[in-house]
């Protein structure tokens, strides 16, 4: 597998001179295809500003990102199991101009938020279908995509709802399932069963473990509560806006990745109080 | 401090209260220009037999009767301040402020703003007055001089006026501000949009409408059952038909659909298959089939109500004019429910075709697009409507305007041909003794008295071509009187026109402005021997005369006069006695007032006689009509404007109320990757269908309003005014229009695109 994104000391300052806040401390770090990467950190260790940074929503103060894969522009006809094509091409988002940055956004990334973000004037299925109509994927082929990627998210039977008719759960996976319709080469998710109740969540995080191995996506999932994170392959922790330290699940088991992550988080001083009381 | 941040804030929102400047500067305007000319101060050069006092006051009193309805729009307009403002209230107040204190910050805040509308209103006031004095010169002929309208008075008037409104409406929103709960005013923009509930507004709308139908269809029978004749022309059969048919059809179709839809819902109960979501979206499906096939007879409905004037103008039908009326409110009735179905079923159109073209659906980011339209109107039928209407209603009395003040105009120059005219009616009188004669000296008299030269001065009679038809007092069968050749070239010549000729024994006529030609060619063709008192008269080759000889001259209820010879009327019965005068100086107005004083007390108007005695002055009917006139004319114009003015800031305003769920809508869209020109396409597009929804459904209605009335009053429009009068009231009523919505558009975009726009 090769890697997919290369963060390449990444700074970033908020504030004048005098008055400098460094959100982001000279951060490197690179994505495998096909990874499932968490993002741990108490408030204000930089992890939002940090996916900011990579969604191209905020800009970087210094330092470089790469992403890998074909030029932005050309279709990328991903496959299933996850391998790259021969024409390899890095591509330096922070030097990217303000007009690219929007179709590159549509072509390469896609996004679940915390509170969906779902558009209430459309249903489920429009939601879906925008994310297609935005990439400019050609009518006939809409409603058989939509369609096969709500069965595999297990919400095709509330396509015809509108968002403010189903449950949270259903919601964000609706969003998942927008996020993912147009293969992007990164999900990034931003606390993504921060808004949903235990149950929804553990559901939600088993349909994003399923997209990562069936569909072979590459993840970028922040969060601050370790039982989300324990659903990751590997777990990048960051303290004032540096990375703190790493974990890797390995061949462990979700149980015994979960306690490994509460010890550093106790480490870091975020102590127990970051644990999901649903348990594991 | 606290003044500090008053001016602060108000510097700083400028563009928040964009659209109330707008509106407020707009209103300003308008009420300081009407108002000018009711100043004390404002002395246009009118000259002296005119008086302008009689016009200042009736425009003040109508002035203020339209401004009323600017208070609404005041406090709407503050309502919307007041929403979009209510996070930062909560901040503050959280923050420790007390309630009362935002309250007064806010009202200190809007103050500023109100002031700065009434300066900017001022001075545009100024210029707008230069158009309404435009408009008095105009009137009374006179041409146009730049007057500089800066008055005392109005100005305190103005600024009292709008300072009062503020108050009244700031003090109301302190009281808001002071109740309201912190918790509400923080999550004021996150509220919902108001819940899809069922609304009742189309049932009620479709049960009205079925009653109108109901009433349609009696009356139509009822007209055809007293008034149908078969030896009418093929025309006024259809029409009488298409009165009854096209209720009826909408009748049966109401019917049919009743049935079935009945059918289906047994149908759809025993087999208890469909999916609750299933019934549901079919029975709106049908009832929108309902609606489109009511929309359809309404059309129908308006057209056939909307050819009974002109086919009663055209085939003289003897409906009256309580029909006449009736009619036209069975086309406004119908009118107004085809603006309600349009603005309904324009949704239900809206999402049939985004459900039938896939192609259509998902290119760019019309999906989006239509969820933005269709959630906005499904829930704002019943605005949309309204301001449809009232556009409507703007729009007819800017084109009637004209019409009526040229009706106005044109009956005045046939009413006061001559400066004074003494004039008899012989309704009342039984007895022939009692019939009017004299000479009137005592006005020659008053004449001399006060040094007024006479030009021209006829006193004349009208005979009864025959001493049988003075006992004639049926309304329509009124004996036209006749002239003598002598007094009817005196008349002529005293006008300017050529004097005419007739042999012994022959006769002529002299017809109102008012006769059609039709009716003329009937008159003539059915007389062309009369029988008098002195034996037969034919035709003469010259048979018609139609100049305006002012409206005296005939007898009542009719439109023609029979000009005899000399020697004929001598042996003639002479039922009234006129006096017509021109002078060699018009007379002022003080000198008319106290003639017609004199006059009245030498013959009032109940007199033992039972002959009436009437004296009209070119001065005091000039004055008297052309203030009100005056009046009308800027009323309509005034209220038009107005009312324009409040649908665009209530469209407008409706859209920048939600822009809280527009900015979440539109940052989902820019995280979706939508470039920043494609969202500023999609604004323009939405603020574009969401403007010119309601002004294309209001031209066209207003449209078919206007057909209709120039149809009714063609001949008025004909005779008074000239089509070209009408053309260039369309032009000048498309240019307010289309000024008005290009300026509420553009402050709306601005406001939009700051709302939504990117952080």
């Amino acid at each position: 597998m090769g890697t997919i994104l290369e963060l390449e000391q990444i700074q970033k300052y908020y504030g004048t001179k005098g008055n400098i806040v460094k959100a982001i401390d000279d951060i490197s770090f690179t994505v495998e295809e096909g990874e499932f990467l968490g993002i741990m950190g108490a408030s204000g260790s930089g992890k939002t500003t940090l996916l900011n940074c990579i969604s191209t929503i905020d800009t970087v103060s210094a330092g470089h990102i790469y992403l890998y894969g074909q030029q932005s522009g050309e279709k990328t006809g991903r496959k299933a199991d996850g391998q790259t094509n021969d024409s390899t091409r890095r591509i330096d988002i922070t030097q990217m101009k303000a007009k690219m940055l929007a179709r590159f956004r549509r072509e390469n990334l896609g996004f679940v938020f915390q509170d969906y973000n779902l558009l209430d004037t459309l249903t489920i299925a429009e939601n879906i279908a925008l994310a297609l109509a935005i990439n400019k994927v050609p009518a006939g082929e809409v409603e058989g995509r939509v369609d096969e990627m709500c069965k595999k998210l297990n919400i095709d039977d509330i396509l015809q709802k509108y968002p403010y008719q189903v449950s949270g759960g259903q919601k964000q996976r609706c969003a998942c399932a927008r996020a993912l319709i147009n293969h992007p080469k990164l999900l990034l998710a931003d606390e993504p069963t921060g808004a949903l109740d235990s149950h929804s969540a553990q559901m939600l995080l088993a349909t994003m473990q399923s997209i990562n191995g069936q569909l072979g996506a590459t993840i970028l999932m922040v969060t601050h509560d370790a039982f989300s994170a324990s659903y990751a392959s590997r777990i990048l922790f960051l303290k004032d806006g540096a990375v703190f330290t790493e974990l890797h699940k390995g061949d462990d088991d979700r149980g015994v990745f979960f306690h490994k992550i509460l010890n550093v988080l106790a480490m870091i001083g975020g102590g127990e109080s970051h644990v999901c009381e649903a348990g594991v | 401090m606290y003044a500090k941040l008053v001016f602060k804030n108000a510097r700083r929102s400028v563009k928040e209260y964009l659209v109330y400047l707008v509106t407020m500067t707009i209103c300003v305007t308008l009420f300081y220009s009407f108002v000018s000319i009711s100043s004390k101060y404002y002395q246009p050069d009118i000259g002296t037999e005119y008086h302008f006092r009689i016009l200042g006051d009736g425009m003040k009193y109508a002035i203020c009767a339209v401004t009323l309805i600017l208070l609404f729009l005041i406090s709407y307009v503050n309502r919307y301040m007041l929403q979009s403002r209510k996070k930062e209230f909560a901040l503050q107040a959280i923050m420790g402020m007390e309630q009362t204190t935002i309250g007064r910050l806010f009202l200190a805040e809007t103050f500023v703003m109100g002031m700065i509308a009434i300066v900017l209103g001022v001075i545009l006031g100024m210029f707008g007055s230069q158009f309404i004095t435009a408009m008095v010169l105009s009137t009374y002929d006179r041409n146009y001089r730049l007057m500089w309208m800066l008055f005392p008075d109005t100005l305190l008037l103005t600024v009292g006026f709008f300072v009062l409104c503020f108050i009244v409406v700031g003090l109301w929103n302190l009281r808001i501000i002071r109740k309201i709960k912190i918790i509400d005013m923080l999550s004021a923009d996150r509220e919902n949009e108001p819940p899809l509930k069922k609304s009742r507004q189309i049932p009620m709308t479709i049960i009205l409408f079925e009653i109108l139908t109901v009433w349609m269809l009696v009356s139509g029978i009822e007209k055809k059952y007293f008034y149908f004749d078969p030896r009418l022309p093929f025309p006024v059969h259809i029409m009488f038909w298409s009165n009854i048919l096209f209720p009826a059809v909408t009748l049966l179709w109401s019917v049919i659909w009743i049935l079935k839809n009945k059918r289906k819902q047994t149908a759809g109960k025993s087999a208890n298959t469909q999916k609750e979501d299933g019934v549901c979206r079919s029975g709106k499906t049908t009832r929108e089939t309902l609606l489109f096939g009511l929309l359809l007879c309404a059309l129908l409905h308006t057209l056939s109500a909307a050819v009974v004037p002109p086919m009663q103008n055209k085939y003289y039908l003897s409906m009256g004019t309580g029909t006449v009326n009736q009619y036209m409110v069975f086309v406004l009735g119908n009118l107004l429910f085809v603006i309600c179905a349009v603005i309904y079923l324009a949704n239900t159109v809206l999402v049939a075709w985004k459900e039938r073209s896939p192609e259509h659906r998902y290119r760019n980011q019309n999906l989006f697009f239509y969820g933005q339209i269709t959630t906005k109107l499904a829930t704002t039928n019943k605005t949309m409507t309204l301001i449809c209407a009232t556009l409507v209603m703007a729009i007819f009395l800017l084109m009637a305007a004209p019409v009526l003040i040229g009706w106005a105009n044109g009956f005045l120059e046939v009413r006061s041909k001559y400066d004074v005219q003494i004039s008899t009616m012989y309704n009342n009188v039984y007895e022939e003794k009692d019939l009017p004669n004299g000479n009137y000296e005592f006005v020659t008299d008053y004449l001399e008295q006060n040094g007024i030269e006479t030009a021209y001065d006829l006193t004349f009679s009208l005979y009864l071509p025959k001493r049988e038809d003075f006992r004639r007092r049926v309304k329509y069968e009124f004996p036209a009187v006749a002239i003598s050749l002598h007094d009817y070239n005196s008349i002529r010549e005293m006008l300017g026109y050529e004097a005419i000729s007739l042999e012994e024994n022959e006769f002529t006529t002299q017809w109102q402005a008012i006769a059609t030609a039709d009716e003329r060619e009937e008159f003539l063709k059915t007389h062309g021997e009369i029988q008098t008192d002195m034996g037969s008269l034919t035709l003469a080759e010259n048979s018609c005369y139609t100049e305006a000889v002012g409206e005296t001259l005939y007898n009542r209820y009719t439109d023609v006069l029979l000009v005899l010879p000399d020697s004929v009327c001598e042996g003639l019965l002479a039922v009234m006695r006129d006096r017509y005068i021109m002078t060699a100086d018009r007379i002022s107005y003080e000198q008319a007032l106290l003639l017609e004083e004199l006059f009245t007390s030498v013959y009032p108007e109940n007199a033992d006689s039972g002959a009436g005695y009437y004296i009209r002055m070119r001065t005091l009917q000039v004055n008297g009509t052309k203030a009100e006139m005056f009046v009308l004319q800027a009323v309509m114009l005034y209220g038009a404007v107005v009312l324009m003015v409040i649908c665009f800031t209530v469209l407008s305003l409706q859209q920048l109320l939600d822009s809280a769920h527009y900015r979440y809508r539109f940052a989902v869209l820019r995280k979706l990757g939508v470039e920043e020109k494609d969202i500023r396409r999609l604004v323009f597009k939405q603020l574009g269908v969401w403007f010119g929804l309601p002004v294309i459904v209001a031209v066209c209605v207003a449209a078919i309003i206007i057909v209709y009335f120039t149809q009714s009053v063609s001949v008025q429009i004909t005779a008074y005014i000239g089509f070209d009068t009408l053309f260039s009231q369309m032009l000048l009523t498309g240019v307010i229009l289309v000024l008005l919505l290009v300026s509420y558009f553009v402050s709306t975009w601005i406001l939009f695109k700051g709302a939504v726009g990117e952080g």
